[in-house]
């Protein structure tokens, strides 16, 4: 069975359709990637999925659950969780401090907290910064704070909206071994990311979005060779 | 496993003095009435622990969780009012009236918390306002249960006994005195314990980014109000302190915007979500209150020989300065949130960092 099924998803703000009848389906232990032009719906789809947003029609499913109007807490706790793609660090906090909120999701003890946001920043390898407050970090160390963050609430699902936009290409090469590392552990990924490379390199599957509609769903290799696809990016002619 | 420190340096060595010097300051307070008789000096005393008691409670909901509350003078008027009522009307001793005070805080603040809450920074601060105005009003036009602006002055204070003893009769300041003191170390226990908790993490995760908080599983209403309930639990136990220790209250002075603003201050002046801010907060504001009200500056002035008494200027000091008190008071809270953001605590903090290297 899947993990998560997005059913005719469609989303309206006032006439404006931010997505429109999206549907695709997750299998546990893929990552899947998520891309299309700027304003395509890729962060209203995630928005839809976490419960930022109510869809305005189409049913989303997780783990045979209805999602449908439930609050981001909720679905955090029932293992769906994501990351955003303008970093939202907890500034006045620790770096330790910022992966024990996420932990403090699934215990109520605070050592039992600290160990497993201290297994997530090894991780993540930012042990150097335990004690740093989060809001003086680098572009590269709050995106990687970001991902152990959310990993310590335990998530079934991740979902990683533009977690490598605006990295170096090191810094970048860290992170896409990271997300490998994750699907490693068994770790379920959706990714939003805007370099290709990347993109192709680690998704099994990729969802195409343009102006809100599904444009095309495959493998690397299928989406590459998609004429569509190529229009969409690189406009006809 | 022992917590890393907050701030990069080595805190453990400090922190053993601090224990050493918080006993010290605290023995020193538990005997301070046996060393000084002063009626005066017990007073500004008590009112030092009526504002460390209000600042705290403000901290939790304004400090630690980031929803400026600028209504708390609502909570300090239901502890206020329950205690005297159910002692006026039903001679219901206040120790028992307390509870009731806390009670009726406690309704008010989940009343006041599922409407406010839903708004988001300053649409929550006017929110908080109104609701606090409408308590206010309505606690003006029920003359059967307030008594109205005429306001409830009370006849006879019980004296306190336990199993038959007599504790006290309440005949002098030092009663007053011990109570302030034990209700002031209880709210910054409380605000220690919250700080060292679960709630402590959710409170400030919903301060730094309301959002990330929510994605992170944090039940935003849950939490908000949580600490609401805290905030204005204590804050009833400041009402209920000073209505037994000046025996009136009427809603222009437990219930009015000016109370709800002054508790504010005392935390932002002091250092917002610190423990020991709004002490630092009552330990400026307090005094400085006191001695503009009373004219010791303009005294002062003319003692020191700055300022001959028959001149003009001394005159004119002598006559004016208490009435401006209020435009001091403004100008110095200006200055200190222009220069020291962080409040006092937080600018002797960056001080001493500064100092350190």
């Amino acid at each position: 069975m899947a993990l998560l099924e997005i059913k005719n998803v469609s989303k309206f703000f006032g006439g404006l359709a931010a997505n429109s009848d999206v549907s695709f389906s997750m299998d546990e232990g893929m990552i899947m990637g998520l891309i299309g032009p700027n304003g395509a719906g890729k962060t209203t789809l995630f928005n839809c999925i976490t419960g930022y947003y109510p869809p305005s029609r189409g049913e989303i499913v997780f783990a045979g659950r209805r999602m449908n109007g439930l609050q981001p807490d909720r679905v955090c706790k029932l293992g769906m969780a994501r990351t955003w793609q303008k970093v939202r660090p907890l500034a006045k906090l620790s770096v330790l401090d910022n992966v024990m909120v996420g932990a403090l999701c699934r215990t109520n003890s605070l050592s039992q907290a600290q160990e497993l946001a201290m297994e997530q920043i090894r991780v993540v390898k930012l042990d150097h910064k335990t004690a740093f407050p989060a809001g003086g970090l680098t572009i590269g160390e709050r995106k990687k704070l970001e991902v152990a963050r959310v990993l310590a609430t335990q998530p079934k699902l991740l979902l990683l909206d533009e977690v490598m936009g605006g990295l170096n290409p090191a810094e970048s090469e860290e992170i896409i071994r990271l997300i490998l590392a994750i699907k490693q552990k068994g770790v379920t990924q959706m990714v939003i990311e805007h370099d290709m490379k990347a993109i192709m390199r680690i998704s099994d599957r990729i969802v195409v979005l343009n102006s809100g509609e599904k444009l095309a769903e495959g493998t690397p290799e299928e989406i590459v060779a998609n004429p569509e696809v190529v229009t969409a990016y690189l406009g006809s002619d | 496993m022992r917590r890393p420190p907050q701030i990069p340096g080595g805190e453990s060595g400090r922190s053993r003095v601090g224990l050493v010097a918080m006993l010290l300051v605290l023995a020193g307070l538990y005997a301070f009435p046996s060393f000084v008789q002063s009626p005066y000096a017990l007073h500004i005393m008590i009112l030092l622990f009526l504002g460390t008691i209000m600042g705290e409670s403000w901290n939790i909901i304004g400090g630690y969780t980031g929803q400026y509350s600028v209504g708390h003078a609502a909570y300090f008027g239901a502890g206020a009012y329950g205690t005297m009522i159910l002692l006026q009307k039903w001679e219901i001793a206040p120790w028992k009236g307390v509870f009731a005070g806390i009670a009726a805080a406690l309704v008010l603040s989940l009343v006041i918390g599922s409407i406010c809450f839903r708004l988001r920074g300053p649409y929550f601060v006017l929110a908080s306002i109104a609701v606090a105005e409408i308590v206010r009003l309505t606690a003006l036009n029920l003359p059967n249960v307030t008594n109205g602006a005429e306001g409830i002055l009370m006849s006879d204070l019980p004296p306190l006994s336990i199993g038959g003893r007599v504790v006290t009769d309440f005949v002098s300041k030092v009663p007053y005195y011990y109570i302030g003191l034990t209700l002031a170390l209880f709210t910054i226990l409380v605000t220690w314990l919250v700080q060292h908790s679960k709630l402590g993490y959710c409170f400030q995760a919903i301060r730094e980014d309301q959002d990330a908080a929510h994605s992170l599983g944090i039940n935003l209403s849950l939490y908000k109000n949580c600490a609401l309930g805290i905030s204005a639990t204590l804050t009833s136990l400041a009402g209920s302190f000073y209505a037994i220790y000046i025996k009136f209250i009427d809603p222009t002075t437990v219930l009015a915007l000016d109370l709800s603003v002054q508790i504010v201050l005392i935390a932002i002046i002091g250092g917002i979500g610190t423990i020991f801010g709004p002490v630092v907060g009552s330990l400026v504001l307090v005094p400085l209150a006191e001695a503009l009200r009373s004219n010791i500056v303009a005294q002062w002035l003319i003692n020191s020989g700055l300022v001959r008494e028959d001149s003009g200027l001394g005159v004119f000091l002598k006559e004016n300065l208490a009435h401006a008190h209020v435009l001091i008071y403004g100008i110095l809270v200006v200055v200190v949130i222009l220069f020291m953001p962080e409040g006092v605590l937080g600018y002797v903090r960056k001080l001493s960092a500064r100092k350190k290297g």
